[in-house]
């Protein structure tokens, strides 16, 4: 059974060429997909051409795929090694942000090191993710029922979360907490705790109201009710429920989308390519997006599974829920199901950033499948299964 | 694929191979794993049941009416001004100013090369050297029109920002530029009205409505700049004033310049003659002269006084111009512009007498008119007999047009001295006023002042069908602290329609030249009186007053007059 020999290859002495043999294609012809929807829309989004965004956007995609073999064929351990370091980079990177960061689109994301522009908040997507599977790797589960073990990690999650609020990125931070709070469920905290930091964070709402921007209150308060405000805060969303709305069952066609062709829609190339995708190509095509993005889970979910190591799996998991973060926030934000917080979404959204992070990402999901067998002690000296 | 998930699902049951703490950590999170699983599906469910909704459903939700942005209203910081009729006389109109952060340009030589190409005047070098400043703010040009903006758009030059303002806009130029004044770069006004009223323009945002009506002033300005260029005169000025309500429909200074452009313009253009100037208006005092003593009652029109020989006063002597060496009576001391029969007349009014009358028709303090450029009377002080004496003719006292053409107002009215004002006066407003003098005697004003038209220096002023009347005057301008000849003020104060005033047309001259046409003279009757002529003439169809049939029995009568005495 194929089951059985993979089981017990040997992984020690595994060269790339055999890891690149073991690489779950499959996920990569998948997310190969998923980004040409996106090439695709973006090519309309500008009139039926690949200036400016669709050729960018491949071309940010091909050596984003480099990086996600890459990442792919690195030993798992590794990661598990550098998991402090690299968060701790991430978060000094994050600092340095606010202090010195150049002011981009009114917010400070980005930190320009002169050669390039690094957006440390994406970053750190990844590097939570890391140190969290590696601290409730080595954590056990009779120690998971401790409240007080539990301190570390959630600190580890709040931090950067209050410091890309901050910057003022609500998109990131609801990223970063939401997957900080998936591994905590896979890592088996209990439900109550969850219960608990639930109502603690209800508590807390109508202070953080007050540290909230002026523009993001106005984005909840125009959720709540956007056609208080049609020509204001609420024009994106009624605008979208519009062309949504036009595009009914099979959609316009393709580069036929006249709301978003004729500049209705507001940042249709970016956070309301969906909307776009689904007035052109209609509900059907909305519909097989979801379609797409549901293999993907299922696909990963999968790879979690078969991982045996706590880490391979809090990791494949962590990546996987901030991929569902990405694509549930951004298609309920479209649909008015949620306030508009500048979610892209994920591999179709115009955006190099998120992208490279969203396959490096993929590149640690197809790590952990590729390395599934890998026995990680619990201080992070490797075995073989 | 297929294969490969299915591969997945089958690992499930392989957790019986493993034992212990490893064991139970990976049953938990296997357990979770499909509770993870379960929910990503039902959010995603979620999803995709709202895209049923908005994409199939949504039509009970489609608004009825699309919602437009509305078109035609632009907030604008500084209100409207507008003259009488609702005319616009300074707007405020969005433009773009055009600034850079010069850490952010690139290559200021070569975006300076580019801007110079779009923004015609703009010299390349010194924004060259501005774009290439370590600072990170500096102001390139203000107030593109739109196309410009549009231009330096696409340029595409990283680093050039726009700012949203507003200029201020004078669609009529010069034509009213003393009254409505002008505003900084940074739309504060700074003269005029612009800046009388800086703060409720700029809080209102409801149009300020101006007395001034635009077609009277632009017939003013023409007749009276005319008169300037056609005399050679240094300047000139000329108000319209209505008697009753003490409105200014016109009012002109000449050389006028443009508030669009007013650093262009000489600080003499921007000099406001009617109300910053002040001078000795000359023998148009005589209307007070007389006025005081028909109310004082220190003279009637039948009395008269000695004008045979000129008065000497130390070293001045005081003499007529139109010397008739003879007794003259009141009128014709008036029309005759009798300075010894003036000065005879204050002697028996006396100081005091004359100085409570010059001082209740408001020759003696600033007028209020509501203009930053107002200027105060030069008033004697100490006031003696000597001074009694020239101001009865209108020397050792300067006022301001202003001044004159309000005061005269009130003694042709009825008496009541109604303080100028370049506001509209609004639909029931009460309008401020102080009895000056008695109705009868001013009633006797305009017998004086219509018979001064009618046979005395003021003809020139008439006009067929209006019953004008008024008072011209010849002041001698002081230089270098004497009076000379060849410099005078040369004025006309006219009204009309004498049986029932209802405006004050006053016109001063400064320094006119005599020409060949006037023989050489440019006295009051002939520079001004003629302007006033004019402007009635043009102004009085516009204003719905109608001609009258000036020989007409009852119009005599009411106009009648014994010149001579019997």
């Amino acid at each position: 059974m194929a089951l059985h020999s993979s089981l017990s290859a040997p992984r020690r002495g595994m060269s790339i060429f055999d890891k690149l043999r073991q690489t779950t294609w499959g996920l990569v012809a998948l997310v190969t997909l998923v980004s040409s929807v996106g090439f695709a829309m973006l090519y309309s989004a500008a009139g039926g051409s690949f200036d400016p965004w669709a050729s960018r956007q491949m071309i940010r995609f091909f050596v984003g795929l480099g990086l996600m073999l890459g990442v792919a064929v690195v030993d798992l351990r590794f990661f598990f090694r550098i998991a402090y370091p690299f968060y701790f980079v991430a978060l000094v990177l994050l600092t340095a942000v606010d202090v010195a960061g150049a002011i981009g689109m009114g917010a400070q994301r980005w930190l320009d090191l002169g050669v390039i522009q690094i957006q440390p908040s994406e970053l750190m997507k990844l590097s939570v993710v890391l140190v969290l599977a590696r601290y409730f790797h080595r954590l056990g589960p009779e120690d998971v029922g401790n409240p007080v073990k539990l301190i570390w990690p959630i600190f580890l999650v709040l931090v950067p979360a209050a410091l890309v609020v901050k910057q003022p990125d609500l998109g990131s931070a609801i990223i970063i907490g939401l997957t900080g709070a998936i591994i905590f469920f896979l890592a088996g905290v209990r439900l109550w705790k969850f219960i608990v930091v639930g109502a603690g964070g209800a508590a807390v709402v109508p202070i953080a109201w007050g540290f909230l921007r002026e523009y993001q209150k106005n984005r909840v308060l125009t959720f709540l009710n956007p056609e208080n405000d049609p020509l204001g805060s609420g024009y994106h969303i009624i605008q979208s429920k519009i062309a949504l709305g036009s595009g009914g069952i099979w959609g316009k066609g393709f580069l036929q989308g006249t709301q978003s062709h004729l500049q209705f829609l507001p940042e249709k190339q970016t956070d309301f390519i969906f909307t776009m995708l689904s007035e052109e190509l209609g509900f059907v095509g909305g519909l097989a997006l979801i379609g797409i993005y549901s293999l993907i889970l299922l696909y990963g979910v999968g790879i979690a599974v078969r991982s045996r190591s706590q880490f391979g799996r809090l990791v494949a998991v962590g990546i996987l829920g901030g991929f569902f973060v990405y694509a549930f926030v951004n298609m309920a934000m479209v649909m008015g199901l949620l306030p508009v917080v500048g979610v892209p979404l994920p591999l179709v959204s115009y955006g190099g950033t998120a992208m490279m992070t969203l396959l490096m990402g993929f590149g640690l999901l197809i790590n952990v499948y590729i390395h599934r067998d890998v026995h990680i002690g619990r201080s992070g000296a490797g075995e073989d299964g | 694929m297929a294969t490969r998930i299915g591969d997945v699902l089958r690992a499930l049951p392989s957790r019986l191979r493993i034992d212990g703490a490893a064991k139970q950590s990976i049953e938990v999170a296997r357990h979770r794993l499909v509770v993870a699983g379960v929910l990503f599906v039902i959010a995603f469910l979620i999803v995709g049941l709202r895209l049923v909704d908005v994409t199939l459903l949504k039509e009970a939700r489609e608004p009825r009416f699309a919602h437009a942005p509305r078109a035609g209203h632009l907030e604008m910081g500084r209100a409207d001004i507008v003259d009488r009729n609702g005319v616009l006389l300074a707007t405020s109109l969005a433009t773009a100013s055009l600034y850079a952060n010069p850490k952010l340009v690139l290559g200021p030589a070569e975006a300076a090369r580019k801007l110079a190409r779009v923004l015609p005047g703009l010299d390349e070098r010194e924004i060259a050297a501005r774009l290439a400043s370590d600072r990170s703010f500096v102001w390139l040009r203000r107030n593109l029109p739109p196309r410009q903006q549009y231009e330096v758009n696409r340029l595409g030059i990283p680093g050039l920002y726009f700012q949203r303002e507003e200029r201020r806009v004078y669609p009529h130029g010069p034509l009213a530029a003393h009254i409505v004044g002008f505003t900084d770069i940074d739309n504060r006004g700074i003269a005029g009205i612009e800046q009388s009223f800086d703060e409720k323009l700029r809080e209102s945002g409801e149009p300020l409505d101006l007395s001034i009506d635009i077609r009277i002033q632009h017939i003013v300005r023409e007749e009276l700049g005319r008169t300037v260029e056609e005399f050679k005169a240094l300047g000139g000025a000329a108000i319209m004033l209505d008697v009753a309500t003490g409105e200014v429909l016109a009012m002109v200074s000449w050389p006028d310049f443009d508030p669009n452009a007013p650093a262009l313009a000489p600080a003499d253009a921007r000099f406001n003659r009617n109300t910053l100037g002040i001078y000795e208006m000359g023998s148009t005092f005589k209307i007070f002269t007389a006025a005081m003593a028909l109310d004082y009652g220190t003279a009637t029109l039948r009395d008269g006084y000695d004008a045979t020989k000129s008065i000497q006063i130390g070293r001045f002597t005081i003499s007529d111009f139109h010397a008739q060496r003879r007794y003259l009576t009141v009128p014709e001391i008036f029309i005759y512009s009798s300075n010894i029969g003036a000065v005879k007349m204050a002697l028996d009014i006396g100081t005091q007498r004359q100085r409570d009358f010059l001082a209740r028709v408001g020759l003696l303090k600033a007028s209020p008119i509501e203009l930053p450029e107002v200027g105060p009377p030069l008033v004697p002080q100490p006031w003696r007999e000597v001074n009694t004496m020239t101001i009865a003719f209108g020397h050792g006292l300067s006022v301001s047009p202003i001044q004159l053409a309000a005061a005269s107002a009130a003694t042709i009215n009825g008496g009541v001295m109604r303080p100028a004002t370049i506001l509209k006066r609004q639909m029931g407003e009460p309008i401020p006023g102080e009895r000056v003098m008695s109705a009868v005697a001013s009633e006797q004003m305009r017998r004086l002042m219509r018979l001064n038209v009618e046979r005395g220096s003021g003809k020139s002023a008439a006009v067929p069908g209006y019953l004008v009347g008024g008072k011209t005057g010849t002041a001698e301008k002081i230089v270098d602290g004497r009076y000379k000849k060849a410099a005078r003020i040369s004025s006309f104060v006219g009204a009309f329609p004498m049986n029932k005033p209802r405006y004050i047309v006053l016109a001063i001259l400064d320094e006119p030249q005599g020409t060949k046409t006037t023989f050489g003279f440019a006295t009051g009757s002939w520079v001004a009186a003629p302007v006033v002529g004019r402007v009635i003439a043009r102004a009085a169809p516009m204003l719905g007053i109608e001609p009258v049939d000036e020989e007409a029995p009852d119009l005599r009568d009411q106009m009648l007059i014994n010149v001579a005495k019997r």
